[in-house]
C-alpha cells in the first residue's frame, strides 16, 4: 500500500488525475466527494502515506489503518475516471483490517507495550481475508463464462499479439491458439484457484500458479500494481509456521534478535464488540456475495451498457473504444454546437467516459450547467458515441436524439437511452 | 489520390504476427524523413527569398517570396502529423502553425521592435500563420504590401520581424531533422511495442491528433459548428494567402499516406492482418480507404478561398466536416481498438 501510494504520488497522477481536471466523474451518492485543491489533495495523498508506513511497522495499528481506509476511499471515490477493481481491493482488504488485531504481534506497537502482544489470534481473523480472496478470485472467474472469452477468445486475441515485440514469447503470442489456452487457463485458474489455496494439500501448487498467473499478466499487460498485490495477499493462505519464518527473516535483516518467549497469549474480542463485529462482517459479505450478481436485473448485453459492471472483480474482460461528440442546442433558436471535450476533460477522463453511459450522462448535466451559465435557457445536450466491443466495430452507443439533460441519473435504473447492442445502424 | 496495391495482407490466417518493424522502418525510411527533409529544403529556399526581398524590397522579390511560401506551408501538411519524438520535446506544431494568428500582438511586437520566442502570447504571433499574414495580409495588394516594407515608418521593424520568425522556423526545423537523422531514428525503430510510448502507439496517437486538428481547425471552427452556426472564416487555415483548401486537400492526403505507407508496409497493412471489421460488415481496412476518398470528394467540391465558400455555401463545408468526422471515428475508436492501441496521452494504472 504504502509503494502504491508513492508511486502514485511519484508519476504525479495527483496532479493529473484530481488537480488539473475541471470536472470528476462522481459516485452516485458520493457527490460531495471533492478534490481539495491542490495543497488539500496532496495533503490527503501524504496522510495515506504516512497511514500506510505507520501500518506496515506496527504504530498505532488501528488507527493508522482507519486512516489509511479513510484516505484512500476517498481518494478513490472523487472521480470515477480512475476506477479500478484493485483500488476496490486495497479499501476492502484495508476495511476487514480495521476489525483485525494485526499490530499486535512483530510490530512498534507490541514492543511499545508489551502487555497488548498477543501470540494467536482465532481463526475469523485470517479466515475473513481468505474468503474475501476466495470471493475476488472465484467470481472473476465466473465472469470470463461468456461466448465472447472462452469461444471467441476475445479480447485476448486483440491484446497478445499486440506484445509481439516480447523477448523470447513474442512470437508465440501472435498464434491464435495461444490466446484460446490464456483464456481458458485464465477463467480455470480464476474460477478454481482460491478453493486449491484453501487445501494444505495443494497450496504449494496453487501458489505456484499464482505467481505464474499474475507474473505473466503483469508482464504482458501495463496493469500497474495488482499483479504484485495479489502475489503478496495470497500469502495469507499459509500456515501460521510459514508466516512465522518470513517474519523472523524480516526481523534478521532489521537486527532484531529472536524472541525466544514462549507463544501463549491468545486474542480475544471484548465481549461488547463481539456482536458489532459479527454484524458488520454477515453484513459486508452478504453484499459481496450479492452486488456482482446485480447485474441480471438490467436489461441488454453488459458489457456494452454496463450497468452492474464496477465493483464486481470484472478484470480485463473487454476491449472497448470509443469517441463522443456532444452537441447543445438552444431550443428557442434552434441553433447547435458541438462541445469541444478538451476544454472541459482531460484525455483519459474522455476516453474512459465515451464507453461508459452513466459518465456520458454525468458530463451531460455538467455541460447543460456550463451552458445555462452561458445564457442558455433549458440547454438540450445529446451524445453521439461511437463505441465498438471486442472488435464489433464502432456503432452508435447512445440515442442521439434523447436530451440527456433531462435524463435523470438513478441508482439501480436502467437507462433505456443506451441504444441495443445487437442494432448495428 | 493515389490507391495503391498491395500484397501480403492474408487476412483468413489465424496468425496475427504483424512485422511492426517492418512498418516502422518503411515509415520512417520512406515518409517521415523524406517529409522532414522536403520541409527543410522548403524552409532553406524560403528563407534565402525573405534574405533577398528584405535587402531590397520589390515586387519580384514579394512574389518570389510569397510562391516560396505557399511552398512551404503545403510541405508542412506533410508534416504536421509527426509531433511526437524530438517534434514533440520542442513543441514544433504550436510553434510552427498556431492560427489564427494574432494581428494584434504582431503588430505590437513590430512597433515596439522586441520579441521574446518563448512567450506564450507570442505562439499565435510568430511561426507560418504570422508569415501569411506578414507577406499576404499587410495590404489590400502587392504594391500596398510593398508600401509597408519600404516607405511606411515601420518598415524597418517590419523586415527584422519577418526575418526573425523566418529565422526561428529554420533553426527550429533545423533541430528536428538533425535529431531524427541523429540518434532519434534508432529510438524510434526499437520501440516495436503497442504501449502508450511505443513508437507505434505515438505515431498513431498523433495520426488521430493531426486529423483532428484538420477537422476541427481546418474546417469545423471556423464553419461555425461549435458556436452554434456562427462563422468565423477569418479564422480558417491560411486566411491571408487563401490556399486553405489547397492546404487541407494535402492534410488529407499526407494522412492516407501515413495510413497506406505510402508503397510499403503500413496501419492499412495491420488492419488487414488482424483482420478488423467495420460494423456494417465491411473489413475496416476497406472502411476506412472509402472514407478517406469520400471525405476528399467533399472537400474537393468546395473552393480557395474557403472564407468565402464559408460565407456563402456553409452547408458544403459542414458537409465535409461532417465526412472528416466519420474518418476520425474510425481512426480513432476502430483501428486503435482493433491493433490493442491505447488513445490516451497519459498513462495509467489500468487493470
Amino acid at each position: 500500500m504504502l509503494v502504491s501510494t508513492l508511486r502514485f504520488i511519484s508519476r504525479g497522477w495527483v496532479s493529473s488525475f484530481y488537480i488539473k481536471p475541471r470536472f470528476h466523474f462522481t459516485f452516485y451518492g458520493f457527490g460531495w466527494v471533492k478534490p481539495f485543491g491542490e495543497a488539500g489533495t496532496y495533503a490527503l495523498f501524504a496522510l495515506m502515506a504516512i497511514a500506510a508506513l505507520m501500518v506496515t511497522i506496527g504504530l498505532f495499528y488501528r488507527a493508522a489503518i482507519t486512516l489509511f481506509f479513510l484516505t484512500f476511499s476517498y481518494a478513490e471515490l472523487m472521480d470515477k475516471t480512475t476506477y479500478l477493481n484493485h483500488y476496490y481491493f486495497v479499501s476492502i482488504i484495508a476495511f476487514l483490517l480495521i476489525l483485525v488485531p494485526a499490530g499486535r504481534y512483530f510490530s512498534v506497537d507490541a514492543r511499545l507495550r508489551p502487555q497488548s502482544k498477543v501470540d494467536y489470534v482465532p481463526g475469523w481473523c485470517i479466515n475473513i481475508f481468505k474468503l474475501q480472496l476466495v470471493l475476488v478470485y472465484f467470481f472473476a472467474g465466473l465472469s470470463k463464462l461468456n461466448y465472447d472469452w472462452l469461444i471467441a477468445a476475445m479480447p485476448l486475441r486483440i491484446w497478445l499479439p499486440a506484445n509481439s515485440q516480447l523477448w523470447l514469447v513474442g512470437g508465440l503470442l501472435t498464434q491464435l491458439w495461444v490466446a484460446y489456452v490464456f483464456s481458458w487457463f485464465g477463467f480455470l485458474f480464476d474460477l478454481l484457484i482460491g478453493f486449491f489455496l484453501l487445501d494444505g494439500r495443494y497450496r504449494g501448487w496453487a501458489y505456484l500458479f499464482v505467481l505464474i498467473f499474475h507474473l505473466s499478466t503483469g508482464w504482458f499487460f501495463k496493469i500497474g500494481m495488482f499483479p504484485y498485490i495479489m502475489i503478496f495477499v495470497t500469502l495469507v493462505f499459509f500456515s501460521t509456521e510459514t508466516h512465522l519464518k518470513i517474519l523472523k527473516a524480516i526481523g534478521r535483516l532489521f537486527g532484531a534478535k529472536p524472541q525466544n518467549v514462549a507463544p501463549d497469549k491468545t486474542y480475544q474480542l471484548p465481549s461488547a464488540a463481539k456482536g458489532i463485529v459479527t454484524a458488520i462482517l454477515v453484513l459486508h459479505f452478504v453484499l459481496q456475495v450479492i452486488v456482482p450478481f446485480r447485474y441480471l436485473m438490467y436489461p441488454g448485453k453488459l458489457y456494452w451498457t454496463e450497468e452492474g459492471y464496477r465493483f464486481s472483480w470484472r478484470v480485463m474482460l473487454m476491449e472497448k473504444g470509443g469517441t463522443a461528440f456532444f452537441h447543445v442546442k438552444d431550443p428557442h433558436t434552434g441553433k447547435r454546437a458541438e462541445v469541444i471535450n478538451s476544454l472541459y476533460l482531460t484525455s483519459f477522463q474522455e476516453t474512459q467516459m465515451s464507453t461508459q453511459p452513466d459518465m456520458i450522462l454525468q458530463y451531460a448535466h455538467f455541460l447543460a450547467d456550463v451552458y445555462r451559465k452561458k445564457g442558455i435557457q433549458n440547454p438540450v445536450v445529446t451524445a453521439e458515441s461511437y463505441v465498438t466491443l471486442n472488435g464489433s466495430g464502432s456503432r452508435l452507443f447512445i440515442d442521439t436524439t434523447v436530451n440527456l439533460a433531462a435524463q435523470q441519473e438513478t441508482l439501480f435504473g436502467h437507462n433505456k437511452w443506451i441504444r441495443p447492442f445487437k442494432d448495428n445502424k | 489520390m493515389q490507391s495503391c496495391k498491395k500484397s501480403g495482407a492474408d487476412s483468413a490466417s489465424n496468425n496475427n504476427s504483424f512485422d511492426r518493424k517492418g512498418l516502422l522502418s518503411n515509415v520512417s525510411t520512406n515518409i517521415i524523413l523524406p517529409a522532414y527533409t522536403s520541409f527543410q529544403t522548403s524552409v532553406n529556399t524560403f528563407s534565402a527569398a525573405i534574405v533577398a526581398f528584405n535587402a531590397a524590397p520589390d515586387a519580384t522579390k514579394l512574389t518570389a517570396a510569397q510562391n516560396a511560401f505557399i511552398a512551404l506551408y503545403k510541405q508542412w501538411q506533410w508534416t504536421s502529423l509527426y509531433d511526437f519524438g524530438p517534434a514533440s520535446q520542442a513543441n514544433f506544431r504550436v510553434n510552427i502553425n498556431t492560427f489564427p494568428t494574432d494581428v494584434t500582438q504582431i503588430n505590437a511586437n513590430i512597433a515596439s521592435g522586441t520579441y521574446n520566442p518563448n512567450l506564450l502570447a507570442n505562439l499565435a504571433a510568430k511561426g507560418l500563420p504570422a508569415l501569411d499574414y506578414l507577406l499576404f495580409g499587410v495590404g489590400a495588394d502587392n504594391n500596398a504590401i510593398l508600401v509597408q516594407y519600404t516607405t511606411d515608418s515601420q518598415a524597418a521593424n517590419r523586415k527584422t520581424y519577418l526575418a526573425t520568425l523566418t529565422t526561428e522556423v529554420k533553426t527550429r526545423t533545423d533541430a528536428i531533422v538533425s535529431a531524427w537523422n541523429g540518434s532519434y531514428k534508432a529510438t524510434f525503430l526499437s520501440a516495436d511495442g503497442t504501449d502508450v510510448g511505443s513508437s507505434l502507439g505515438q505515431m498513431v496517437n498523433q495520426l488521430v491528433y493531426d486529423e483532428e486538428i484538420l477537422k476541427n481547425f481546418e474546417i469545423g471552427i471556423p464553419a461555425g459548428v461549435q458556436s452554434m452556426g456562427t462563422t468565423y472564416p477569418t479564422k480558417v487555415q491560411a486566411y491571408y494567402s487563401k490556399i486553405s483548401l489547397q492546404l487541407a486537400l494535402q492534410h488529407l492526403q499526407a494522412t492516407q499516406n501515413l495510413y497506406l505507407g505510402k508503397d510499403g508496409l503500413g496501419l492499412d497493412d495491420y488492419v488487414a492482418k488482424v483482420n478488423a471489421k467495420y460494423s456494417d460488415g465491411r473489413l475496416l481496412n476497406d472502411a476506412i480507404k472509402a472514407q478517406f476518398v469520400i471525405a476528399q470528394t467533399k472537400l474537393q467540391a468546395l473552393s480557395d478561398p474557403l472564407s468565402d465558400n464559408i460565407a456563402t455555401n456553409n452547408a458544403a463545408v459542414v458537409a465535409a466536416y461532417t465526412e472528416l468526422q466519420k474518418l476520425t471515428v474510425m481512426l480513432k475508436t476502430d483501428m486503435t481498438s482493433s491493433l490493442g492501441i491505447l488513445i490516451t496521452f497519459v498513462d495509467n494504472d489500468g487493470d
